[in-house]
């Protein structure tokens, strides 16, 4: 009894010492205000803006570029949340709908998409149907279906895209001459260059999306493999899929006993020379990891001939932010032409622009053409010419767990 | 004979105190070289190209380094002091006392030390936001002594096992208040033991993560969350340099303590009985 007393007590401090901050928790009100008045609701607050910290240049740009215009143009404190793994910040909105918080959640925006996209718009975690009101919006081209869908899942304006990246290749010049540029060559260049190839065991992201390369290819294309799951087409595609990669398993590094477990770990085989090549879902990789020091200078980024898949990224709103003007605010800057040039840069991060160019003003879009890609990173263009489409989520889930269940566990 | 037997020992602490240095400090070499090296491949023995780079970022406010050493050590110091008060009692009740449930209060006690973090975190979540205090760096210390209290009150137990109650029913048959008889008799033959516990709860709330994570909500940043960022990214470089602030702490408390942690020293055996 006493020990309820006390909690209560407690509670009730704690409740009263919290500040009364402009409060813009109903989203519903937001989004049938005009634009500026939900920029006066947001001048003088607080964004806690969650993403992966583990890139200075990423952290450099978010608190530093955009952090700054925030504080000088609209008053608004950026707090940037780093995460080793999305997903934190998703169990953290998660644990607090569980417990009822509805209005006062500690998680603002995240950078997001995918799997995690899924979880959020499922679990009614987000908030929805506010994307006309930002100014920028006009820049984004919601018909194209890779930004409309967020790995199959319609976004149906629950989150906001800011950056798209597509898959990629990349090898040391120094070491040999001509990469295998397609799936097919690959894997007859793995039977010809015993140990020197690996990839990330399923579910690392990057691990997944080069076995659905593979998949795409045993399927013959991804035409066949695009809609609602369909579990004849899988299990005959997947048969195939399984007997190829269990056919180069002995000839890849370790002679397949074991798989990285992660991208990062494969980052450092590459590095040191254990294996001849290295891919990546964000193509600008190559270059920041050549000028932090991560991968050998020599190394160049290419695609694949056959094409390879892209994707788009997005940032989100949990449905109990209580700072969802200010996130508003945040994601229309991001959204802008002048955020998006910057982070283009390949200096500053080198990630594609997720605004349609062709919509910008002149003077805007010369902004995009001045930008000097880094020299060893692959050209967008060239990616671009070839980019295949990411499949829905119970597709790929089905394949990671196939992987998973006749491949990593042989 | 003796003589002999004398240097016999004395070698033997010395070849067991170079085995453990190299042991403690070898790892850490690498990670010193890595946070001034840009780029260190195999087959070099050291890196071609050195820079301040990671130095540069893990010092700049948008890495939030500094301001994170200053509220982790406030943190820590708090789970810390909070474990003395409640593990010193509690210790002395299990390590002096039979009563019935003693083995139940033991397990309970243990437990935290068992199951693993992630199972209770997000029930303590959600009780924590029942009470306000998730989000805040109260909350934090409070979750912090889940996992601290346990090491705390195990060495206490230890301590106060081999503690012979006769010393202080002597001080108090000579006049001295109970207060007195703590300061003057207690105190000082448990304080290598509550040294010893300290740095134990210090070393275990000074490398939480996902208790600080989840009860923190990102609000409450502490030097794990942002060393595991790039220790998980594999930015050696920059995990290298937050790396050594991190170990900063850990290291000065260990040199300032380590008279208390010698087989010499009562933490380990206590004063024995009258």
């Amino acid at each position: 009894m006493r020990n309820h007393l006390f909690c209560a007590a407690l509670a009730a401090t704690t409740a009263l010492a919290m500040p009364s901050l402009a409060d813009t928790a109903d989203g519903d009100a937001l989004n049938a205000m005009a634009w500026d008045e939900v920029v006066e609701l947001a001048r003088g607050g607080e964004v806690n803006f969650f993403l992966w910290g583990g890139s200075d240049g990423i952290n450099r740009y978010v608190s530093e570029y955009i952090g700054g215009i925030l504080a000088d143009e609209y008053d608004i404190t950026l707090n940037r949340v780093g995460l080793s793994d999305t997903s934190e910040a998703v169990n953290l909105v998660l644990g607090e709908k569980e417990a009822g918080v509805t209005d006062a959640g500690a998680v603002d925006m995240i950078w997001i998409n995918g799997e995690n996209f899924r979880t959020m718009k499922q679990g009614g975690l987000a908030y929805c149907g506010y994307t006309d009101l930002l100014p920028n919006n006009a820049y984004v081209n919601w018909e194209n279906p890779s930004i409309a869908n967020d790995f199959g899942v319609p976004v149906d304006g629950c989150e906001v895209p800011w950056s798209t990246a597509q898959f990629a290749f990349a090898y040391d010049t120094a070491r040999f001459d001509d990469p295998p540029r397609s799936i097919p060559v690959l894997l007859d260049w793995i039977k010809a260059n015993p140990g020197q190839f690996t990839y990330p065991a399923l579910p690392d992201f990057n691990g997944a999306v080069f076995v659905r390369h593979v998949f795409y290819h045993a399927a013959g294309g991804v035409e066949n493999l695009l809609g609602p799951f369909d579990q004849a087409v899988y299990d005959e595609v997947a048969a195939k899929t399984w007997d190829i990669l269990n056919d180069i398993e002995p000839y890849l590094w370790r002679e397949g006993a074991t798989y990285p477990n992660s991208i990062v770990t494969l980052q450092q085989l590459y590095a040191n020379q254990e294996v001849d090549l290295i891919f990546d879902y964000e193509p600008a990789t190559v270059g920041v990891n050549i000028e932090n020091g991560t991968y050998p200078p020599t190394t160049q980024g290419y695609a694949l001939t056959d094409g390879t898949i892209g994707n788009t990224n997005y940032t989100i709103i949990p449905f109990n932010s209580p700072n969802k003007a200010a996130a508003l605010v945040l994601q229309n800057l991001l959204l802008s032409p002048a955020a998006q040039a910057q982070k283009a840069l390949p200096d500053v991060w080198g990630a594609q622009p997720a605004i349609d160019i062709t919509r910008l003003p002149e003077d805007d879009a010369a902004l995009f053409a001045s930008i000097e890609r880094h020299p060893n990173v692959v050209d967008p263009e060239e990616l671009a010419a070839v980019a295949l489409p990411e499949l829905q989520a119970s597709w790929t889930a089905a394949i990671e767990q196939g992987w998973i269940e006749n491949v990593g566990s042989n | 004979m003796s003589g002999a037997d004398g240097v016999f020992t004395r070698s033997f602490r010395v070849i067991t105190a170079l085995v453990l240095i190299v042991w403690l400090v070898l790892p850490l070499i690498p990670l010193g070289i890595w946070s001034f090296a840009k780029g260190w491949f195999f087959p070099d023995l050291l890196p071609r190209v050195w820079t301040l780079d990671a130095w540069e970022y893990a010092l700049s406010d948008t890495a939030g380094v500094m301001d994170s050493l200053g509220l982790t050590i406030y943190i820590s110091v708090c789970a810390t002091a909070l474990s003395i008060l409640v593990g010193v009692p509690a210790g002395r009740a299990l390590g002096m006392y039979r009563f019935r449930g003693k083995a139940a209060v033991e397990l309970a006690i243990l437990a935290p030390t068992i199951v693993p973090g992630i199972a209770v975190a997000l029930g303590i979540h959600s009780v924590f936001i029942w009470l306000g205090l998730a989000n805040t760096v109260n909350g934090v210390i409070l979750v912090h002594l889940i996992p601290t209290i346990p090491y705390m009150t195990l060495v206490m137990a230890g301590v106060f096992a081999n503690h012979d109650p006769a010393f202080e029913q002597q001080a108090r048959s000579l006049g001295a208040t109970p207060l007195k008889t703590f300061w003057y008799v207690t105190l000082p033959a448990i304080l290598p033991g509550i040294v010893v516990g300290g740095l134990f709860a210090f070393l275990v709330s000074w490398s939480q993560y996902i208790l600080t994570l989840l009860i923190g909500g990102g609000r409450v940043v502490t030097l794990p969350l942002l060393l595991f960022n790039f220790a998980t990214s594999g930015r050696n470089d920059i995990a290298g340099a937050i790396g050594m602030i991190y170990i900063l702490p850990g290291v000065i408390i260990l040199c300032l303590t380590a008279r208390h942690l010698s087989g010499r020293s009562s933490a380990v055996g206590g004063y024995g009985r009258l």
